[in-house]
């Protein structure tokens, strides 16, 4: 069975993880960000920027930002980890939400993914277990592909009824997608497969004449006409099989076989040469491909077949040539492989600065001497995945050195911190020492005991302005003047007629104006005095205020002076132990570097040795079968008698 | 030539290079922890964020950011950063620094309005820092009533 929806499950996987994030633009409800940092890594998400999505969320997720978007954003982190293959860390991502008991649509996504990923790791049983736990119908395209990881996990375990009745489900729905249609495929090569090849065909006829909405559809299309050809060649139906094969694409990638079981049906239907044409068109496509690589030489048999044995033995010689120079293309290539030149290549056409798993597989090689020949290369799994690990390693050393001077940074940074504070440290000491608080206190707690004291006594003069100050200074000293005047009155006037206030009509009078201005005086402040009091209550309340706020700022001065130095020394230990681990990591890179090349290199060097191998057998086949013709051809002259003639016998 | 065998087994490495990412990971988080806390501190940090709610009636080109008048920040949006915003990502824009106090925030969103005209908008909003970061949103809304684009400015608390 070709494992076509791993592989496309693999490809969608970010879309599934798409589906606990909001999406509006497409028409889907709308959904609330209610974080600026859970909303910051699906900015990255949505643009596969996923190793820069996953550090901001982790980061994120330590300074306690996503809230409330808490579970919804493990589901992606766990997605994005999948993406990666990084299956342990993504599948305790997923059993972590399990366990916390997290929303019941959260759950159930945790379960599909854990499905999935039991799957990728072959534990069959577990994931069909996964998923009968996810108790009600995912959102969005998720539910579809749910249902299409059940039909390949019961594909997988031989339930072949189980997997058809999941994938009727489909049925009803308008239009198929790829992912169904890959699905079906699948079920019908495994029906044919373990003998139910009925069912099977039904189901690639099914696909293989449905319409095709696109390039992936058209391509599945000709994939299973070619099965179906293949088949009815295997059961001896060779109309089956060619009305199946006529169905494929010239221009297709299935079309090299199309054509060579086209061939192979007219030689069942004992018509060889109908068997010429779509061969020769074969013989003319890159001989890289394996049915171009048989049909060499089924194109001279198809001639032996129908008597052209000169034509038979020159088309098996070409072959033999062809084969040859491929042989020694393929050796060619091996040296470049062995030389390094495939890997550089490959790195420098596809740079790892893009992120963790970008442009997850490689759909075309850089030009090299020998492209031709590795091109088949790619349909490799372990070369793709051998390709992904040295792209990743690329970017992680990339990202280590880049992290490597800003730590350098960080520590300079640090160091003129450090000298800035110790160099403004002895004038902020000073100008701290400036200040006297206590005796500021001591001041305030006076002026309050002398507020307490003039509220209680009700004291209008206690609370009396600058203005009633000066005015209470004139009018102290001009009582003071008249006292003094009546007193020199007195000693200077006869006995007799002593002036007094009572008996001078101008001193009554200056008297009595004296007393009037003062009463007025204590009037107006009697009048302000709760006004005042109040004022006074309140300039209290903001001293307090001003006063602890300085204590606090010198409390904080204080502290900064003590603990500045301790917060530096924290940092520069924190950018050390970070140094080290970062110093760790770059051997680990360069070895799992250097091991990557290598398993490439092995890769693709056992992969054109397979070719060879098959090169071989092919010149083998094809320098048997000139034998059988020169045999054949001896033996046809040997039988036929010598016709005399004037000049003798004739070779 | 034969070829040469692998140093590693392929289950092998695959898991210790799955590993080593792990440590990366976590490697790059504490980091990234450690530089915003050396860089920008919680009593003075303030990010700027810009979002997108429909965004039908607005094609968003670039983005001005002025912090107490001084441009801190100026971006120019690719279509997938655009895409991004429409599916309902958020962008942090601008990360920095600023005193405790009254500051003032002013944007100006360039792009192409209704009708395909050219349309350039401000927004301003006077807000208040403390000891607390501040986060800031600008969100680009639809006014179906007008239909205009609107321009908010959130203070997230």
């Amino acid at each position: 069975v070709k494992a076509l929806l791993p592989t496309l499950c693999a490809t969608t996987l970010a879309l599934c993880a798409a589906a606990s994030a909001p999406a509006r633009a497409d028409g889907s409800a709308p959904h609330t960000v209610n974080a600026p940092h859970y909303g910051d890594t699906l900015f990255h998400f949505f643009q596969d920027r996923y190793f820069s999505g996953i550090t901001g969320l982790m980061v994120s997720q330590h300074f306690g930002r996503v809230a409330p978007h808490d579970d919804e954003a493990e589901v992606l982190r766990g997605g994005m980890l999948l993406s990666f293959g990084m299956h342990p860390q993504a599948t305790e991502v997923f059993e972590r939400l399990i366990e916390h008991k997290a929303a019941p649509a959260v759950q159930d996504r945790a379960w599909f993914f854990l499905a999935r990923i039991r799957h990728q790791r072959g534990l069959l049983a577990q994931a069909q277990d996964a998923l009968a736990r996810i108790a009600a119908p995912l959102t969005g395209s998720l539910e579809e592909d749910r249902q299409l990881l059940l039909a390949q996990v019961l594909m997988d375990q031989q339930d072949f009824a189980g997997a058809a009745t999941v994938l009727d489900s489909f049925k009803g729905m308008k239009g198929s997608t790829d992912a169904s249609q890959f699905a079906r495929f699948n079920l019908g090569v495994a029906w044919v497969k373990t003998g139910q090849a009925e069912r099977g065909i039904a189901l690639l006829e099914a696909v293989g004449q449905a319409p095709a909405a696109n390039e992936v559809q058209r391509s599945l299309r000709d994939r299973a006409n070619v099965a179906l050809g293949f088949v009815a060649l295997q059961g001896k139906k060779p109309l089956e099989a060619r009305a199946a094969l006529q169905r494929v694409r010239l221009a297709s990638t299935q079309a090299n076989k199309a054509l060579l079981g086209f061939g192979w049906a007219a030689t069942e239907l004992n018509d060889p040469q109908l068997a010429i044409a779509p061969w020769a068109e074969l013989v003319r496509r890159p001989v890289q491909d394996a049915a171009v690589l048989e049909a060499h030489i089924a194109l001279p048999y198809a001639m032996s077949e129908i008597g052209a044995y000169s034509r038979a033995l020159v088309g098996y010689e070409h072959a033999v040539t062809v084969f040859e120079q491929e042989r020694s293309a393929l050796q060619g290539a091996m040296s470049a492989i062995h030389s390094g030149a495939l890997v550089q290549s490959l790195l420098a056409h596809n740079p790892g600065e893009a992120g963790l798993g970008a442009q997850a597989r490689i759909e075309e090689l850089p030009e090299l001497p020998y492209a031709a020949q590795l091109a088949p290369l790619l349909a490799g799994h372990e070369f793709q995945e051998n390709t992904r690990h040295l792209r990743d390693l690329q970017f992680v050393a990339a990202n280590l050195a880049q992290w490597q001077a800003s730590l350098g940074s960080f520590e300079d940074m640090l160091a003129n911190r450090r000298a800035a504070f110790e160099q403004r440290l002895p004038a902020v000491r000073q100008a701290s020492g400036a200040v006297d608080l206590p005796a500021l206190q001591q001041r305030r707690d006076t002026l309050a005991a002398e507020w307490l004291a003039a509220e209680t006594s009700q004291d209008p003069a206690a609370f009396a302005d600058s203005r009633e100050l000066t005015l209470q200074a004139r009018l102290t000293r001009a009582q003071a003047a008249l006292k003094s005047t009546l007193k020199a009155a007195l000693e200077t006037a006869p006995a007799a007629a002593p002036q007094t206030e009572d008996t001078s009509p101008d001193a009554s009078d200056n008297a009595d104006r004296l007393r009037r201005v003062q009463g007025a005086l204590l009037w107006q402040q009697a009048q302000q005095l709760p006004a005042r009091a109040w004022r006074v209550k309140k300039a209290l309340r903001d001293t307090d205020q001003a006063l602890a706020n300085a204590r606090e700022r010198d409390a904080a001065l204080l502290q900064a002076q003590q603990e500045e130095p301790a917060r530096h020394a924290r940092f520069a230990a924190r950018i050390g132990a970070l140094q080290a681990r970062l110093q760790a990591l770059l051997p680990q890179v360069a070895l799992l570097d250097t091991a990557a090349r290598q398993q490439l290199q092995h890769i693709a060097v056992t992969e054109l040795q397979g070719q060879q191998e098959r090169l071989d057998v092919y010149a083998a086949q094809a320098r048997l079968a000139m034998a059988q013709i020169q045999d054949r051809s001896q033996v046809a002259q040997r039988a036929t008698p010598a016709r005399p003639t004037g000049n003798g016998a004739r070779p | 030539v034969a070829a040469s065998a692998p140093a590693l087994a392929p289950a092998a490495l695959d898991t210790r290079v799955q590993d080593l990412k792990a440590e990366v990971m976590r490697l790059n988080r504490d980091l990234l922890v450690l530089e915003e806390e050396l860089l920008f501190p919680a009593g003075t940090q303030v990010a700027v964020f810009v979002s997108m709610d429909v965004g039908k009636m607005f094609e968003l080109e670039s983005v001005q950011i002025l912090l107490d008048d001084k441009v801190v920040s100026q971006h120019l949006y690719t279509p997938l950063e655009v895409q991004a915003l429409h599916r309902g990502g958020v962008q942090r824009l601008f990360v920095g620094n600023l005193r405790a106090g009254s500051h003032a925030i002013d944007a100006f969103f360039t792009g192409r309005g209704p009708h395909e005209r050219d349309y350039k908008r401000g927004t301003t909003l006077k807000f208040d820092k403390g000891t607390e970061p501040r986060y800031i949103e600008l969100r680009i809304k639809d006014s179906l009533a007008r239909l205009q684009p609107e321009f908010e400015v959130k203070v997230w608390q």
